[in-house]
């Protein structure tokens, strides 16, 4: 280093700076968490439009479309949010990968139950399959929200 | 004891480079483009910048392709995190030698 370091008020400016490239930083993560809410978002619709239906099993042509619509929509729509990127911290991406498998682990637990303790069967209401779905996106909403609240 | 300036790293002492630092030290990667967005700089000059901090082994430069178009990733280095820190810490230590408002100099 050069005899003349900064004086106390250019390391104050330049521990300010490195302060706001950190929130920027993690403002730029809030797009994995808009991916994850978007990942509960389609897991919801597609739950509240199965509430609705007289017979699951059945379906119908209007409710199978917008299913379909809703899942392809979705999926292109995150692909695009996840290929404008440009950056994430390590905290972000542990956040949104923890999401994503506790989601996907969480999911398998409440599939589980609603089969053994029959709140999924043929003589249930639609809705059962809705409540399950909601119970089953906690993980996701909870990391999207400690991405955004970041 | 010596004084916190010789704990400064040189490198790092270039106000653009200590940007680029500062950002990538938050991130796991980072765009080029984000980077250049965020540090205010013109193309050419992060890439003259980067290559003096790649050379120095403080950044990780790796470059990719999202469908035709190229992407170039920044990371900084476990030695330019190292780095990064040191100097934050000297810079830390001349701060607080600032007399506070209360004390002092009006």
């Amino acid at each position: 280093m050069s005899e003349s370091g900064p004086t106390p008020r250019e390391a104050q400016a330049a521990l300010a700076e490195a302060n706001s490239q950190a929130v920027r930083l993690r403002h730029a993560d809030h797009q994995l968490g808009w991916i994850v809410l978007g990942i509960a978002a389609m897991y919801l619709a597609v739950g509240a439009l199965m509430s609705t239906l007289q017979d699951p099993r059945r379906g119908g042509p209007v409710i199978g479309s917008a299913i379909l619509a809703i899942m392809v929509v979705g999926l292109v729509g995150l692909v695009i949010v996840f290929l404008r990127i440009r950056a994430y911290s390590r905290t972000g991406i542990l956040l949104y990968f923890g999401g994503i498998g506790a989601f996907g682990l969480w999911n398998g637990i409440v599939v589980g139950v609603s089969i053994t303790t029959r709140w999924w069967a043929l003589t249930q209401p639609s809705y059962h399959f809705g409540v399950s779905v909601v119970v089953a996106v906690i993980p996701l909403l909870v990391a999207g929200w400690l991405i955004l609240r970041r | 004891m010596s004084h916190p300036r010789h704990a400064l790293d040189d490198l790092l002492a270039h106000p653009v480079r200590f940007s680029i630092a500062a950002l990538l030290f938050a991130a796991s990667k980072v765009e080029f483009s984000f980077v250049r967005d965020h540090v205010e700089v013109t193309d050419s000059m992060l890439s003259k910048q980067v290559s003096l901090l790649e050379q120095a082994g403080y950044v990780k430069v790796d470059k990719g392709f999202v469908g035709k178009r190229g992407r170039t990733w920044l990371s900084l280095t476990r030695e330019g995190r190292r780095a990064f820190e040191r100097h934050v810490a000297a810079l830390r230590e001349i701060a607080d030698s600032l007399p506070s408002p209360a004390g002092g100099n009006q």
